[in-house]
């Protein structure tokens, strides 16, 4: 098939070269073999550097590329620098290059540096010449080098043969450096048959005869290969060009232009045509009879190869030698990482890659005995694109799937999706059951628990102790997750089908295994190495990860490998974190730490009371230096507490004392504290409060030493997904637990929107330490896990009443005003916090007016000292200014006393009127501190006539006086009040009406007493000082022996704490008891379920911290239909609020990739609030 | 059903132990906030010896809300429209919370002694009460012994 066409000039030059050369190259794919694996070959296939002589789109001066060498790795030496330079002066990368080459070869770089330059003018030489040559794809697989000629008509192919055959020699006999010249000149020893599609291919032009059945053609790149990334791609990733046009296939014998490949298949191989790891080899298969006109289509076998090279990239090692990392500097350079180019280019190979396997059907092997029996039996077929519907849905898929990365909206299916997947469930229904011996464990665990328990031991190596079921894998073989398992096809290439001689490649490895992430191949088996004890038990709330937790410790109290004293020593376990200074703390074998909020701690305690049979092992609270020398304590005497329980606030507390008096070169060894013994186990309960590793709390949580940690939390990802960093950090899950790797893996893909990604990694990253059960999902037996009374939730919308609907739109008017300047402005994000206390004002009038000028703890975007919070707002001033002109209100001094007078004369003897009768709810006698009197002096209940006074505002109609229709204002009443004599004198009675949820709430209590007396009622409100005020307020509205108030927040004691919690649940008959909570203080952990109703005084930003809140009464333990009454004013800030909320459990609380994007959202947030 | 206020339980009460004379109101077994009514016609008045049938209904908001009441006996009245509806100050805007069912069904009674054609609610009637109060007294004795029979 030649094709006398026009052939160009220098073609026709080295016209007999290509035939010499393809004629020597035909005869057998052993022979070819053979060829590549010779030293020659390898010459031909560094991917890096094809064309590089002729295309060299950035040549970088010395400075400049000195500079980028030290901003990635600062401690690089300025002779060093140069070496690299002269190196990589022309590569396309230099930097990365070099970085690369530096990593690699750092070693071997300063000992050649000093002896042996012969080399690295070796590597530098073969450098040219690749760079001279430029390399059609196929070239390294056919091993035909004269091609490159066409392009480099000065070389003549044998002499550039002969000089590189000398090179051979001299470099064969240097074993030592061999893995140098592997690494720059990676050599094709084998390749393995991946797959083999056919593709219809369109002639580009016509030829003469019709071409024949079997005759090889090859993938040729056209001379703008060494377009950058950046050109073909635009910023979004979508391409700019079409691939066909760069693709086209040529004809090997004249190596000219005759077809191209359809786009779709063009976009895939393009980036790897010039991948020395993979390879292509192009059949004709069908052509029809006639010769080809331009257009006319022709079938073409494209088998497809991974060489050798893929597989020699990096030693496989499961876990990344990370203190390399940190000497690379890779810690500081991730943190300003953009996407070089090359890594664009790297991206696009790993996903030419990945557009391969899925057009191959290569499948990832989930159960390997079952792969080796399929492959014995079934023969892969040659996919053949044609009557191929699914190869079209994978492309499309494909598409979509990238278009869907690439929107910036993740919702909250991705969000549940990273939960399910994070713990598949039938592994878990699988877990056998561990029943803890009741001498140990006092409670009875549920199913789930026990499966839980069953979890734990294993992951804390005690196999003995752990029920097994049969197939106990040995936990050590596991796969590294981000690595999957394929098998090698059958080979049905042309050539192997065709010639039976060929000797089928060795046998010995039947699978690969790829990590799709990176980009790396190995054929061995990547091991994960989790030396970790330990893992995050992530339960929803309340299915009791505590008494899981506690039946692990009681099961295995203490450390077994520990039985002498000699022991321990060795045993201590290593700290990575502060392994040179803190390796020889003595092991506190028999003690789990546990680590709680406050408002838990003695929950904890008589949990663990409650649940221990075994007499010997007790718990001890460390809470404010009881004792004085922990590490005595619990190294060396008797009976150590197998349990010691502790907060947050005292690890860092004594954390920041270290820091203080130690320094930063502290050896902790030395101290009496926490931190100067390494305990058995580490539990954090809500261990969701280390989440961000900036904290005192979290750094100081770091550097507890312990053998096995866990982390107990319902809600591992409050903010964002680095919420998972902390929690991996903090046990120590290698790699992970470097940061640069977390980021690299995981935060860079998520901001820059690949969630998917992302969740994967996280996802992979948890699988083996992390389990989550949900309150929905079903046991072996189908049933929920849980079974919980119903539970309701109402929103009850309220209006305002007089003062702070007044105040409230005064308010309104200011904040809006100021979000309007900003807008207009365009320093919304200056006034940000101006803007978040207008916001925090509404907030308070809606629940009270007597609010404004108390902070709210719990708005942690506020800061404490901003003066504007701290400036006192004057109530009756804003109430003034709207009434100006207005009627006036309340009584001069003069009326007043006139008033009174005139009451007096009415009634001479005012306390002793047992007859009055309230006209409004015929009460009669009205309770002499209940009573109001109108200014036309008649008599009402307080209650009743304040309520009159609301309704009839809330109607817009007048206040009259129910009896009389005076006119009156809740302004001019008057009250009695009681003299230190016991009798009353009337007085004027304050104005402060009792906002309108106080008034709900009141009247929601009293039809409760009414209904059903001696319940028990968790009122929730973020403002504690709105808790005080409710404490008053009941405490006036309900008589003391019906009703008893508990307050239960930030400031009260932890004995106390523990005191009202434990009186409030004692049910007593008739008597209401009210608990007033925090929703900051009691929000989490707390366990009151002998209460079935709930009042949410306020709404809060995030919805889960409600559904925390709400929690705490519906869970497990809960035996009656729970109802929560949210009470939200209407047409106020409160409604907006309830549609953020809205917003955010669609879309997902974790978008929030970093604090600018939280500050954008809250500012979005905070437009809608003033829509 | 929420629980029924004090004030309701005793207002029913009292109407049952102390009835006012002419007007019976009973609290329906299911509701108790639905009351079966009725008013004697006032002697003197053209509805003398009817006996006409009301319904009256406590809302949630009762006391601070007024009863609603209506009349289920045609009646030809110039206050009173044909579906029952009655034209009192105390039911719409004057009502207080002061009032209870007694007072209202006694106003209801004054009423009928009393029509008021100049603040109809019926404007036919109250236009033929104006033109010709007999003869318009005289279809309401007519309507009272057609529907209001005792």
């Amino acid at each position: 098939m030649t094709d006398p066409g026009t052939p160009k000039e220098d073609r026709k030059r080295f016209f007999k070269d290509e035939l010499e050369s393809s004629e020597s190259q035909i005869p057998s794919l052993a022979q070819r073999l053979d060829n590549s694996k010779s030293f020659l070959f390898s010459e031909n296939i560094k991917p890096e550097d094809k064309g590089s002589s002729l295309f060299v789109p950035s040549q970088m001066d010395i400075v400049e590329f000195e500079k980028g060498l030290k901003d990635i790795m600062p401690d690089i030496s300025d002779e060093m620098c140069k070496k690299l330079y002269k190196k990589f002066e022309n590569d396309t990368k230099p930097v990365a290059s070099a970085v690369e080459y530096y990593f690699d070869h750092n070693k071997s770089l300063t000992r050649e540096s000093k002896k042996d330059t012969e080399i690295i003018d070796l590597s530098d030489d073969s450098y040219d010449d690749v760079n001279s040559s430029s390399v059609s794809y196929s070239n390294h697989m056919d091993s035909d080098p004269p091609i490159h000629n066409d392009s480099h008509p000065r070389l003549t192919f044998q002499s550039l043969f002969s000089q590189k055959r000398d090179e051979i020699k001299k470099r064969r006999t240097r074993t030592v450096n061999e893995r140098i010249a592997k690494r720059r000149k990676s050599s094709v020893l084998w390749k393995k048959f991946l797959g083999s599609m056919q593709v219809t291919a369109m002639a580009t032009r016509p030829t003469i005869r019709p071409l024949k059945y079997g005759s090889v053609l090859k993938l040729h790149v056209t001379g703008s290969k060494n377009l950058s990334p950046s050109k073909i791609y635009d910023s979004k990733g979508k391409r700019k060009v079409s691939m066909a046009q760069l693709v086209k296939l040529r004809d090997s014998i004249q190596d000219r232009e005759i077809g191209r490949i359809p786009e779709d298949i063009a976009q895939i191989l393009y980036p790897l045509i010039d991948e020395s790891g993979v390879s292509f080899e192009v059949t004709l298969v069908y052509s029809g009879e006639k010769r080809l006109s331009i257009g006319d289509s022709f079938i073409i076998q494209l088998d497809c190869f991974l060489t050798s090279d893929l597989f020699e990239e990096e030693p496989v090692s499961s876990q990344p030698d990370s203190t390399s990392l940190k000497q690379s500097g890779w810690e500081m350079s991730t943190k300003a990482i953009s996407e070089t180019q090359e890594e664009v280019a790297n991206k696009y190979k790993r996903v030419g890659l990945l557009a391969l396997f899925n057009k191959l059907r290569i499948k990832e092997v989930t159960d390997e005995t079952k792969a080796l029996e399929n492959m014995n039996n079934s023969q892969p077929d040659i996919v053949d694109l044609e009557d191929d519907d699914t190869f079209e849905n994978i492309v499309t898929d494909n598409i979509e799937e990238e278009d869907i990365n690439h929107t910036d909206t993740m919702d909250l299916n991705q969000l549940q999706n990273f939960y399910s997947v994070a713990q598949s469930l039938e592994a878990l229904k699988n877990l056998p059951e561990t029943t803890p011996s009741e001498e140990v464990m006092k409670l009875n665990l549920r199913r789930y628990q026990k499966q839980g328990l069953t979890w734990m031991l294993r992951r804390e190596g005690e196999f003995s102790k752990a029920a097994s079921s049969e197939e106990v894998t040995a936990p050590d073989a596991m796969m590294n997750p981000l690595w999957k398992q394929f098998i090698w096809p059958k080979d049905m290439s042309w050539v192997s089908e065709r010639e039976s001689s060929v000797p089928k490649s060795d046998d010995e490895n039947i699978f690969f295994y790829a990590n799709l992430h990176t980009g790396e191949f190995s054929m061995e088996k990547p091991i994960l190495v989790t030396a970790m004890k330990g893992g995050i038990l992530s339960d929803e709330m309340g299915l009791g990860k505590t008494i899981s937790t506690l039946s692990l410790i009681l099961t295995v109290p203490q450390d077994s490998s520990v039985e002498t004293k000699d022991l321990f020593e060795k045993e201590v376990p290593e700290m990575p974190q502060s392994l040179s200074k803190n390796s020889q703390k003595p092991y506190a074998s028999k003690t789990t730490l546990i680590v709680v909020p406050m408002s838990l701690l003695h929950q904890w305690h008589s949990e663990f009371e409650k649940s221990c049979g075994d007499k010997n092992l007790h718990a001890e609270i460390y809470y404010g230096g009881n004792v004085s020398n922990l590490k005595v304590h619990l190294t060396k005497s008797k009976n150590p507490p197998a349990v010691l329980i502790t907060t947050y606030g005292i690890i860092q507390n004594e954390w920041t004392k270290l820091a203080k008096t130690l320094g930063p070169e502290m050896d902790l060894s030395l101290t009496t504290g926490l931190f100067s013994v390494s305990f058995y186990r580490i539990v954090l309960d809500e261990g969701h409060i280390i989440r961000n590793r900036q904290t005192i709390t979290s750094k100081a949580v770091m550097q507890l030493s312990g053998k096995c940690r866990w982390v107990l939390t319902g809600t591992p990802i409050i903010n964002r997904l680095d919420d998972m960093y902390s929690l991996v950090k903090f046990l120590n899950l290698e790699p992970w637990s470097q940061i640069g790797f977390w980021k690299q893996f995981v935060s860079i893909p998520f901001e820059n929107k690949h969630f998917k990604e992302a969740f994967d990694v996280v996802n992979s990253i948890l699988e083996p330490v992390f389990l989550r059960r949900t309150k929905l999902m079903k046991d072996v037996d189908g049933k929920p896990l849980v079974n919980l009374p119903p539970k309701e939730v109402i929103v009850e919308r309220l209006k305002f009443n007089e003062d702070q609907d007044i105040i409230y739109k005064q308010l309104l008017n200011r904040a809006e005003d100021s979000v309007k300047l900003g807008l207009a402005r365009g320093d919304l994000l200056k006034k940000y916090s101006t803007i978040l206390v207008n916001i925090l004002r509404l907030r308070q009038v809606c629940c009270d007016v007597r609010l404004l000028g108390s902070q709210d703890e719990n708005d942690e975007d506020l800061s404490h000292n901003n003066s504007m919070l701290n400036s006192q707002i004057d109530i009756s001033s804003l109430l003034k200014n709207n009434e100006a002109g207005a009627k006036p209100n309340g009584f001069s001094e003069k009326e007043l006393e006139n008033a009174i007078e005139s009451l007096n004369e009415k009634y001479p003897r005012i306390d002793d009127k047992s007859s009055f009768e309230c006209s409004i709810c015929t009460t009669e006698p009205i309770d002499l501190n209940e009573m109001l009197f109108t200014e036309c002096e008649h008599p009402f209940c307080k209650g009743c006539l304040l309520e009159y006074c609301d309704y009839q505002h809330m109607k817009n109609l007048d206040m009259k006086c129910p009896l009389c229709r005076h006119e009156i204002s809740k302004d001019r009443l008057l009250t009695l009040k009681k003299n230190n004599d016991g009798s009353y004198e009337p007085g004027h009675f304050n104005t402060k009406s009792r906002s309108s949820k106080i008034v709900a709430l009141a009247n929601h209590l009293q039809q409760l007493q009414d209904s059903s007396p001696g319940e028990q009622v968790v009122v929730f409100s973020q403002f504690s000082s709105f808790l005080d005020i409710l404490e008053n307020e009941l405490g006036e509205i309900f008589p003391s022996k019906t009703t008893k108030i508990y307050k239960f927040d930030g400031r009260l004691s932890l004995k106390d704490r523990s005191a009202v919690l434990k009186d409030f649940q004692i049910k007593i008959p008739g008597m209401q008891k009210i608990l007033l909570l925090s929703l900051k203080a009691g929000g989490v952990g707390l366990n009151l379920t002998s209460a079935s109703y709930a009042f949410m005084m306020d709404p809060w930003w995030s919805p889960s911290m409600e559904d925390q809140a709400i929690d705490r009464i519906h869970r497990i333990g809960q035996v009656n239909n729970v109802k929560v009454t949210r009470f939200i004013m209407e047409n106020s800030i409160e409604e907006k609020m309830l549609q953020i909320q809205e917003r955010k459990r669609t879309i997902g609380e974790a978008m929030d990739a970093d604090e600018d994007d939280r500050r954008k959202r809250r500012i979005d947030e905070i437009k809608m609030l003033f829509e | 059903m929420a629980s029924l206020p004090k004030r309701i339980i005793k207002e029913t009460e009292r109407l049952v132990t102390d009835p006012v004379p002419g007007i019976t109101a009973e609290p329906h077994d299911d509701n108790l906030r639905y009351f079966k009514v009725t008013i004697e016609g006032p002697a003197g008045s053209p509805y003398e010896n009817g006996l006409f049938n009301l319904e009256l209904y406590l809302p949630d908001d009762y006391p601070m809300e007024a009863p609603k009441v209506r009349f289920l006996t045609k009646i030809y009245h110039p206050n009173i429209d044909r579906l029952g509806r009655i034209c009192l100050d105390i039911l719409k805007t004057n009502w207080s919370p002061a009032l209870q069912i007694r007072t209202v069904l006694l106003s209801v009674q004054a009423l009928l002694a009393s029509p008021n054609p100049n603040d109809p609610l019926a404007n036919d009637v109250a236009e033929d009460w104006i033109k010709n109060e007999q003869g318009a007294k005289a279809k309401a004795k007519e309507w009272t012994a057609l529907y209001a029979k005792k």
